[in-house]
Formats: C-alpha cells, sequence, structure tokens
C-alpha cells in the first residue's frame, strides 16, 4: 500500500481501520457504506434538531457520529462530529449549524477519496 | 461455565451498529460467542442473566447509561459474577474513577485497541475461572456438609433440618407434615453373611427405590445405620400411609445378587402425621414413627404401621391400605 494512504491527513486512515477489523478489507468497504447510510440519517436529524433547538437531540447525534467515524478512522469527520456534540453540550445552536455544514464538506471529501471522484 | 477452558460469552451493549459489528467481529474471531444489546434496557435484561459473565458497555447508551447498569448489577448480587469492562470515548468527560466506584471492573477508551482488549479479556477470563472454581469448591463442601457419603440422600442433620423446616411452614400454613420412619429388616444378617459391600449396595440400592417412590418435595435422609427418614410436607396420615406402602411393595422386589445368593431386602415402615397431634413438635414425630416402626418389627416385619395415638375418627373410616397388612 502506497505510504500516502495512510497520511493523517487524509479523510480516511486505512491502515489503522483495517487493522482494527482484522484486515478484512470486505468488511471495511461494508462498514464504510453503512457509515455512509448511518450519516445521512444522522445529518437529517441533526438539520431537524438544529431547527428545533433541540440541544440534546444535537449532542447525542454528533456523539454518535464521531463514535463511529472514530471506529472507522476518519479523522476530518471525527473532529467535526466532536465540535458538533460540544455545540449541543453547551447549548450553541448557532455554532451547531456551521459545524453541519463542515460535516457535510467533511463527508464530500471522505466520499470522494473513497471513489476517486 | 464450568471450570473446563471454555471461553466465556461476550455481551456486547453498544448503541452504535458500526462500533458494536467491529466488536463482534474481533471477538468472534478471537472464539468469543457474543450477543448484542442496542439500549440499556436490552442490556439490563441481558446482565441479569446468570449466564452474562463477561459484558462490554458502552457508557452512553440510551436508556440506561452504562455506570448506572453497573450499580445496579451489582446490587442485584448475582450468584454468578459478571466482569464488565466500561467503554467511553477518549475525549469524553466521563471519569475512570466514577466508573470503577459504580462498579466496572476494568475501563477502555474507544476507539478501542483491540490488542489491548484481547490482553484484558485473557485477564477477565481467568477472573471468572477463578470464580467458578470457588464455586464449585462450594458446592463441593456443601455437599459433603449435607450427603450421606454412602447414598448419596440428605444426612441426619440435614433431614432433621428439613423437618424443623417443614413443621414451622405447616405450621405457618396450617397443613400437616408426615414423616416415616424405616428400617432395613435383618440388616446385620446380610452384613454378616454377605459382607458389608453387599450391606452398602443394599443401603444405596433401598436410597434410590426411598427417592423413586416418593412424591418430588418429599425429602429423604439416612437417619442412622439401616434406618432412614422420610419428611412428607403437606401430607395426611392416610396419604403417608399410600406412600409408605409404594416403597414398601418397590423394595419388596427389590434382588441383590451376590456370589451364590439373593438377598431380597424388605422393610419395616412407621409412618407418624402431625394432624395426629395437637402439639406436634420435632421429637414427638420422630418418637412417634419410631414407635409405629417398632410395631412394624414387632408384629412380623415387612409392613407399615401408623402412629396409633390421637388418630381422629375421620381417618379410621377411610381404608388404610397397608396399616397391619403383613406379606
Amino acid at each position: 500500500m502506497p505510504p500516502e494512504k495512510n497520511d493523517p491527513g487524509l479523510p480516511l486512515i486505512r491502515a489503522e481501520a483495517l487493522e482494527r477489523v482484522g484486515n478484512d478489507e470486505a468488511f471495511l468497504e461494508e462498514l464504510l457504506d453503512l457509515f455512509g447510510e448511518e450519516f445521512e440519517s444522522k445529518t437529517r436529524a441533526l438539520s431537524e434538531a438544529i431547527s428545533g433547538c433541540d440541544a440534546t437531540a444535537i449532542r447525542e447525534l454528533g456523539h454518535a457520529i464521531k463514535g463511529a467515524a472514530a471506529n472507522l478512522s476518519l479523522p476530518g469527520l471525527q473532529a467535526s462530529a466532536q465540535a458538533m456534540e460540544r455545540a449541543g453540550l453547551e447549548s450553541r445552536i448557532e455554532d451547531a449549524r456551521a459545524v453541519l455544514e463542515t460535516l457535510r464538506t467533511e463527508f464530500e471529501r471522505f466520499r470522494k477519496f473513497r471513489t476517486g471522484r | 461455565m464450568s471450570t473446563e477452558n471454555k471461553l466465556p460469552a461476550i455481551l456486547i451493549a453498544e448503541d452504535d451498529l458500526i462500533s458494536s459489528r467491529i466488536l463482534e467481529k474481533n471477538l468472534r474471531t478471537w472464539g468469543y460467542d457474543t450477543t448484542v444489546a442496542v439500549n440499556g434496557t436490552q442490556a439490563w435484561e441481558a446482565l441479569r442473566a446468570p449466564q452474562t459473565r463477561l459484558a462490554l458497555l458502552d457508557w452512553m447508551m440510551p436508556g440506561t447509561e452504562g455506570p448506572e447498569l453497573c450499580r445496579r448489577i451489582r446490587a442485584l448480587n448475582k450468584s454468578n459474577y459478571t466482569y464488565i469492562i466500561l467503554l467511553t470515548s477518549r475525549d469524553g468527560n466521563q471519569d475512570v474513577i466514577e466508573g470503577l466506584e459504580a462498579g466496572a471492573d476494568d475501563f477502555m477508551t474507544k476507539p478501542v485497541n483491540f490488542s489491548e482488549l484481547k490482553a484484558r479479556l485473557q485477564t477477565a477470563g481467568r477472573i471468572i475461572a477463578l470464580e467458578d472454581k470457588l464455586l464449585e469448591s462450594q458446592k463441593r463442601l456443601f455437599e459433603l456438609a449435607t450427603r450421606d457419603s454412602l447414598t448419596g440422600i440428605w444426612n441426619r442433620a440435614t433431614i432433621l433440618r428439613f423437618l424443623v423446616e417443614e413443621m414451622d411452614h405447616g405450621a405457618r400454613e396450617n397443613y400437616p407434615i408426615s414423616t416415616i420412619m424405616i428400617d432395613v429388616d435383618f440388616f446385620k444378617r446380610v452384613n454378616d453373611t454377605c459382607g458389608h459391600p453387599i450391606g452398602d449396595k443394599l443401603l444405596s440400592r433401598v436410597s434410590v427405590a426411598l427417592e423413586k417412590h416418593v412424591r418430588p418435595y418429599d425429602k429423604v435422609g439416612r437417619y442412622g445405620g439401616d434406618e432412614f427418614l422420610i419428611v412428607l410436607p403437606n401430607c395426611s396420615l392416610f396419604q403417608v400411609s399410600l406412600v409408605a406402602e409404594r416403597i414398601r411393595a418397590a423394595c419388596g422386589k427389590m434382588k441383590i445378587r451376590t456370589a451364590g445368593k439373593t438377598v431380597n431386602p424388605t422393610l419395616s415402615l412407621g409412618c407418624a402425621s402431625s394432624e395426629c397431634y395437637r402439639r406436634p413438635g420435632i421429637g414427638r414425630m420422630i418418637k412417634e414413627s419410631d414407635r409405629a416402626l417398632y410395631q412394624a418389627k414387632s408384629a412380623g416385619r415387612d409392613r407399615v404401621e401408623l402412629c396409633a395415638e390421637l388418630e381422629p375418627a375421620s381417618l379410621r373410616k377411610k381404608e388404610k391400605p397397608s396399616a397391619s397388612r403383613k406379606k
């Protein structure tokens, strides 16, 4: 595997994620697909929580995305999700709105990295 | 879990699907069976089950959170210990001390370092195996303290304790307790002519027959030598006479073969019931069943006799199938 694929600046640190799943490439791909599906539904829920000023839901959804991203070694998404969790914890709804955009941007970066498009 | 080298099954309590699937994948690769709970309520149900000995609990879960589950399971004081590893986010404000004080045995941050988890699970396995050995020893000690070493039925101290407990319970619930005192006829002769191993075999076979012919909730004990005592809760004198006769008839068909000889043991049985006495006590019950046994012996053995004192008129009207019937 080329060394640049494990650059911590990348949206996915594949070698680390692979190690966590027992070097099972197919299983990792399955989990990354699952992450993508869950991300869509969770960001929709986040958008609703922000509109409804529901700080608890913002915190919980941020926490959930953060956990999944950490497990799959997606550092950019993990950091944004952590910022979302903190915004919820501190009831900073406007900040959460901005973080949601960052989160979507990070996801797009991850998606392009994965598909090469 | 037994003390064999079998890995304990692991409960994964984790609401995040990706985390739980990664955990499952690794645990199964290492040879563990797993079950998954996706919220606090499911986790609580699984934790309460006796077979759950090892659990990975996420700190943050919908329903009930990890530390609260730890507190609840410790308060439950399960007979089998459940070893708990609490999982939490590395950057979370959850405190290792709070987790351990809540009752967790170990603590790991997520994302989990799997080499470390594997080693920690081995530690958990050792603790569980130690507890299993302890429980096994306790069980063996209990058996030694309560069972008769030759026959495996309750020993004298234990059958008398059962009698005390059942008499108390019967008095509270207002139902009669009955006892049967049993003696193997001519047992000494068997020992003298066939040898002690055959005498021992006879006692064991009689014990098996006694247990087979009583009701499931009756207690059978070896009172001493070739004497047995049976405690029958919620049992009238009439009912106990039926049980005693059933036992007598069954043992009458028993044959123990030895070199050149066949031993056909018979039993003498004396029955008493607390319903016959205004103030039945343990001593009275033993004494009356013993007295009835003596009558059975005097009347020729291989028979059932009932305590006669204060026998209610209602009983006299009923047919007592075994009393004073000689085979």
